[in-house]
């Protein structure tokens, strides 16, 4: 992959999030991505998104607030909250990002599902990687793909998730490439 | 996945924007129309896979999208999206013929669910259609296409004479299909593994036509630099197509003749004879026994040829097929010109069937093309038909043939500025025959 290590990828904790998972995440996109990342909380607070008849939050508001808090320098911003997030249109959603767009963030509301955090720590990390690097790849203007053990996959329930492996596929990993390569190109 | 298009029709641009965000992470192709009426007008040209409708809109309704849909693309799925109190319409709706509805908000899986059905439906339609096609065998011979009686009854003599090695002799006025029928007996001969070569007798000119035919041999005449090989030379093992031979010269009649009977020729300038053993297939637009009665066609040159012979019904008379044939060359068209035009209103085929077609199945083909290209609606209309005049009354059918062909030849002169290679390719006829059928009609170029 092409080098990009004088920028980052920001990951930014949205409201009470456990500090634990920041190294999956960390691992996740240096494997996948090849980028440093840098921990840097960007939004304080997230209520402006909250619908309390849904008692869920907006996530394309939160993103359109991280996308006007990222610093310059960074290439790509992701959140990461804890609280459930949705777009009007869904009941909910894992995660939400903008095909070739700057930021895109994730829940980790419902990737628990099934698991004892107390055992499944793991398994519970991991998932909350791939979601991350799955999104981050759509801000790489990879869109889903039809391999269910490729990391863009769409996962229909979490089993998908754990069933799907954390690396690319070679079609989606040569996307990748040239997309990193263009941004490269283009400085 | 990614050539399947939505299309979104909502008034709240939230759901039309979170909607659309997600599809298109999906590598679907998506659009949007705020109301009813955007959509119907984005629905007139261009064609989508599923549409995503919003069932309560102000104006053009949700239901009323889905009615002109229906009416206009049925093979369309609708899928009716609506809020809690709606859930009554929505079931109107799917009486009405929407594929389903979602209540507002709906489960990330169980629209991925649904997409994928209706798309696996559709190309499971597409692959029965295509099935379908194929078991038209009857409607369909090589590249004729015909249901009516008169072209079965072609189909099956086709068949019957192909395996033959007799000479056939093809009649039919212009553009009938009188190459394509010669083709097929070829096709299905047992000469097909070898060539089919064309000489268009009307289309060669009379001091080119002897070294055409019989090639000639280096400095046999002043620009024959090198030697080259004649069309019955190339014929050898194959199929030798004489189109038009009634134009053919009467000197020209006396070679070939000589050729027909013996399959021995000189080429010009050559003293050593070539054996060619070739299977003749003739046509012509032309009365050959007036012809012979006139002495303009040899007599026994027509008894060599005329061994089995049929004639290509015109269109006038299987106008059953023109339906079929129109949307062959529409979907053959908006394929090349890649147009999304795919149909033909009811009030254009019902002008076409109205119409003569003295050019035949070429002049179809012609107008179909045209009006592919001149088209702006998804759809053929009368107005893009070349012939089309709402109030002209030689289009009405009881006027002598003659009558409606001379006004047409007019028209379409008119039309071009009196262009005659431009007026002869839309009346499916050659140069040749347009300048034969001015003089024939006495038509005269008005100021």
């Amino acid at each position: 992959l092409i080098t990009l290590s004088e920028h980052s990828i920001v990951i930014s904790p949205v409201g009470n999030v456990d500090s634990e998972l920041f190294k999956p995440i960390t691992m996740g996109i240096k494997r996948i991505f090849g980028c440093k990342t840098k921990v840097m909380p960007l939004l304080p607070d997230v209520s402006f998104a909250l619908d309390p008849k849904r008692e869920q939050h907006h996530s394309t508001p939160i993103l359109k607030k991280l996308e006007e808090a990222a610093p310059v320098q960074a290439i790509k911003v992701i959140g990461i909250t804890s609280v459930d997030l949705f777009i009007p249109i869904l009941t909910y959603v894992y995660g939400e990002a903008q095909i070739g767009g700057a930021t895109c963030i994730i829940s980790t509301h419902r990737l628990a599902e099934g698991l004892f955090l107390s055992t499944d720590e793991d398994t519970y990390h991991e998932r909350v990687a791939k979601e991350a690097v799955h999104e981050l790849g759509h801000t790489f203007k990879l869109r889903h793909c039809k391999d269910n053990n490729c990391l863009m996959h769409y996962c229909r329930s979490i089993k998908d998730v754990d069933r799907k492996s954390q690396q690319l596929c070679r079609y989606c990993k040569t996307l990748l490439e040239d997309e990193m390569k263009r941004i490269a190109d283009s400085g | 996945m990614s050539s399947i298009k939505i299309f979104i029709v909502d008034d709240e641009l939230v759901m039309r924007k979170s909607l659309s965000g997600w599809l298109e992470r999906d590598g679907y192709e998506v659009d949007t129309a705020e109301s009813g009426e955007e959509a119907i007008e984005k629905l007139k040209k261009t064609r989508f896979d599923l549409l995503l409708v919003d069932i309560k809109m102000e104006g053009i309704s949700g239901l009323d999208v889905l009615k002109h849909v229906r009416e206009n693309d049925p093979d369309v799925a609708v899928v009716m999206i609506t809020a809690y109190g709606s859930i009554a319409t929505a079931i109107e709706a799917m009486k009405n013929g929407a594929y389903d509805y979602l209540l507002k908000p709906f489960d990330p899986e169980e629209l991925g669910v649904l997409i994928e059905k209706i798309v696996e439906q559709q190309a499971q339609a597409r692959e029965n259609l295509f099935l379908k096609e194929q078991y038209k065998d009857r409607t369909r011979f090589e590249s004729m296409i015909g249901q009516s009686k008169p072209m079965q009854d072609v189909f099956d003599l086709i068949r019957d004479v192909a395996p033959m090695e007799s000479t056939v002799l093809i009649t039919g006025e212009t553009g009938s299909g009188k190459g394509l029928a010669a083709k097929a007996i070829h096709t299905n001969s047992p000469r097909s593994e070898g060539p089919f070569v064309l000489v268009n007798c009307g289309a060669i000119p009379e001091h080119l036509m002897e070294s055409e035919l019989f090639g000639h041999q280096k400095g046999a005449f002043t620009d024959a630099k090198e030697t080259k090989k004649g069309r019955l030379e190339l014929a050898h093992d194959g199929t030798l197509f004489l189109d038009e031979i009634g134009e053919i010269s009467m000197r020209m009649q006396i070679d070939l003749l000589r050729v027909l009977e013996d399959h021995v020729f000189y080429r010009v300038g050559g003293t050593q004879p070539i054996e060619v053993d070739f299977r003749v297939v003739a046509a012509t637009n032309r009365n050959l026994k007036k012809a012979i009665k006139n002495e303009t066609f040899r007599e026994d040159l027509y008894f060599r040829l005329n061994v089995i012979a049929f004639q290509m019904p015109p269109l006038r008379e299987r106008k059953e097929d023109l339906p079929l044939l129109a949307e062959h060359f529409l979907r053959r068209f908006s394929q090349e010109t890649n147009k999304p035009i795919d149909k033909i209103s009811r009030r254009a085929i019902d002008e076409m069937m109205l119409y003569e077609w003295p050019g035949n199945v070429r002049e179809l083909e012609n107008a179909i093309e045209r009006a592919v290209v001149v088209g702006k609606e998804r759809e053929i209309c009368p107005e893009d038909l070349p012939f089309w005049c709402s109030d002209d009354p030689t289009l009405v059918p009881q006027n002598a043939l003659k009558d409606i062909e001379k006004a047409h030849i007019e028209r379409i002169l008119g039309n071009n500025q009196w262009n005659i290679a431009k007026s002869s390719k839309i009346l499916g006829i050659d140069r040749t025959t347009l300048y034969s059928k001015i003089k024939r009609y006495d038509i005269i170029k008005s100021d």
